[in-house]
């Protein structure tokens, strides 16, 4: 007997699903400006990569068979392996059905294969009708239990707020390691507009409630911008370029297009002579890095600290630098939040850390202090004495405060390395004169020319090579060398991580 | 920030100092012709000079604020007339 008939049937049924929710919602989702969920796929995927599951669930029969509103499966981008899912807003607005769900099933894959997650949230969550259907009521679950907490300690997740996402789909993309969302076409909130104005009366569009202005750079709680879906995939496709498929691997690596001996001369004059004045430490990133590229993570939010994913000579690295020009480089809570965030995925991931460091102390003032800078900021610190990746530090400036002992480990790779520029203390100077001085300085016939002296004494001690003679740092490097003394010391620790590889341990309450 | 339209071709646009501090510098008064990045003040703020910019090209329409003026982080410190 030949199956061949029912074979027909399997090929018939899977070309139904392509039809999604029907060529009327097709058209409206394009309206809005939005792919369909296949469409993403296509376009992120590598071509005919996809292997779909579960293409055969729906409901209904001959004309109106409606496909489960979601889709996903195994593929992969650039060569390498990956889950991949999305909901399908043509179908009741993505909205989630009862029992077990397509999602589920990606993740559980994605546990039992070790590969990155790519979730391409669309729609608005749970849905009324279940609870009609269903007859009664039932106490809020979690559909995949913990599986998403369990694969955020073990592969890369990415998750994609491709369309106005609420409730459901939103709540998880939050459980990601990074998020991305386009300008105009996409919202991320707990609850959209018509239950906000049920709630509190509020009349608020949709973009001004969750839109990017809003979820990435007001909260942060997006972490990229992407001017349209296109970029989206573009910049996950830079982000898993730059992660191992999961924890029991090292990054990858990529053959250098840069020597690594290079000595870019203008590192020597980026600094103003006038240290008040600031600059532009990301020109410093990009004369040390690979080809002078970096993918930053959170570029719009915490201001005061740059966080990015480069390479030097082929390895992944994670780059933090402190940014003079917003705050004078000081720490904030939105900054300390950032540090603990991207230290800890470089940490998970075995990417080694250098940090470019600038930086008075945690940043002063009322509202630091309303916005808990201090306890945030000492979650940066502890985060910092629990990662066990290598951290490197270069002093290009200012190190001053605690807000600057986040910035390295001393207890594991004490190497710090300062610029001729940098100047170091406990606090600074200028702070330190008036409140230690102020009798002998309200006492002298000339109050102010009493401080200047006592300034000039203590300015004279903020040589680094004062410093490296008395080995309080560990070296004083010209400028041009640190990227060829960085490749070296990474060359070294590379091995280091390989026998440290697999999930890390977390323990302890952090502040 | 992204001001509200005014007429056919100007908008108003919105300077702001993204950090607390205080202003140390005013380099430009009502009338002046701006273009894109120049630096429009400067701020002190963590013993730094750190520049306050304009957004885009326009004319300076109001300035809120005098040297030593204490500023707060996203505070309006001048408005902008686009061209």
């Amino acid at each position: 007997m030949s199956w061949k008939e029912e074979v027909g049937e399997i090929a018939r049924r899977r070309a139904r699903a392509l039809n999604l929710g029907g060529e009327e919602r097709i058209r409206r989702q394009h309206e809005a400006g939005r792919h369909t969920v296949r469409e993403r796929l296509d376009a992120l995927l590598d071509p005919g990569s996809l292997v779909e599951f579960g293409a055969l669930v729906g409901e209904g029969d001959a004309g109106r068979f409606l496909p489960a509103g979601y889709v996903g499966g195994l593929g992969r981008i650039d060569g390498r392996d990956v889950m991949i899912g999305g909901e399908d807003f043509t179908v009741r607005g993505g909205s989630e059905r009862d029992g077990r769900t397509k999602d589920r099933l990606m993740l559980e894959l994605a546990r039992e294969f070790r590969v990155p997650v790519v979730q391409l949230h669309d729609g608005a969550g749970g849905n009324i009708e279940n609870t009609l259907r269903r007859g009664y009521m039932q106490i809020p679950t979690w559909s995949n239990d913990g599986l998403e907490v369990d694969l955020l300690a073990t592969v890369p997740i990415v998750a994609g707020v491709m369309g106005s996402i609420a409730g459901g789909p939103a709540t998880r993309a939050m459980l990601s390691h990074w998020s991305v969302m386009p300008k105009h076409s996409a919202e991320c909130f707990i609850a959209g507009p018509p239950v906000v104005k049920r709630a509190i009366g509020l009349d608020i569009s949709k973009q001004d409630l969750g839109g990017s202005q809003v979820a990435v750079r007001s909260s942060g709680v997006i972490d990229n911008e992407a001017e349209d879906e296109l970029d989206c995939f573009r910049q996950m496709r830079e982000f898993l370029s730059c992660m191992p498929r999961n924890v029991w691997e090292l990054p990858p690596y990529r053959q250098p297009t840069d020597r690594p001996d290079r000595r870019d001369e203008d590192l020597l004059d980026i600094v103003p002579g006038n240290r008040r004045q600031p600059y532009d430490m990301r020109k410093v990133i990009r004369k040390v890095v690979d080809d002078g590229h970096m993918f930053e993570i959170r570029p719009f939010h915490g201001k005061c600290l740059i966080t990015a994913l480069a390479r030097l000579n082929g390895h992944v690295v994670g780059v933090m630098a402190s940014n003079p020009m917003v705050q004078g480089g000081a720490l904030d809570g939105p900054g300390a939040d950032k540090h603990v965030h991207f230290m800890e995925l470089c940490d998970q991931f075995h990417i080694p850390i250098v940090y470019f460091v600038d930086c008075p102390g945690f940043l002063v003032g009322p509202d630091a202090e309303r916005s808990g800078a201090l306890r945030r900021g000492m979650r940066a610190f502890w985060t910092t004495f629990s990662i066990t990746v290598p951290l490197l530090q270069v002093i290009v400036r200012r190190c001053y405060g605690v807000g600057s002992v986040t910035t390295s480990r001393t207890d594991r790779l004490r190497l710090r390395l300062a610029w001729p520029s940098g100047e170091f203390g406990g606090i600074p100077i200028e702070g330190g004169v008036d409140a230690a001085f102020r009798r002998s300085i309200e006492a002298a016939p000339d109050p102010q020319a009493k401080r200047i002296e006592i300034e000039e004494t203590i300015a004279r001690l903020r040589s680094p090579l004062l410093a490296a003679q008395a080995f309080g740092v560990e070296d004083v490097i010209d400028p041009r060398e640190t990227r060829p003394l960085l490749i070296r010391l990474l060359e070294v620790v590379q091995k280091k991580r390989e026998y440290a590889l697999g999930p890390k341990a977390r323990a302890g309450v952090r502040p | 920030m992204n001001g509200d339209r005014e007429g056919e071709a100007m908008a108003v646009i919105k300077v702001s100092s993204e950090t607390a501090g205080s202003i140390w510098q005013i380099l430009v008064k009502p009338g002046d012709s701006v273009a894109a990045d120049d630096v429009l003040m400067i701020l002190e703020s963590m013993k730094m000079e750190i520049p306050i910019t304009a957004p885009a090209a326009g004319r300076v329409a109001e300035v809120f604020v005098n040297e030593k003026t204490p500023v707060g982080a996203d505070e309006v410190v001048a408005t902008l007339i686009s061209d």
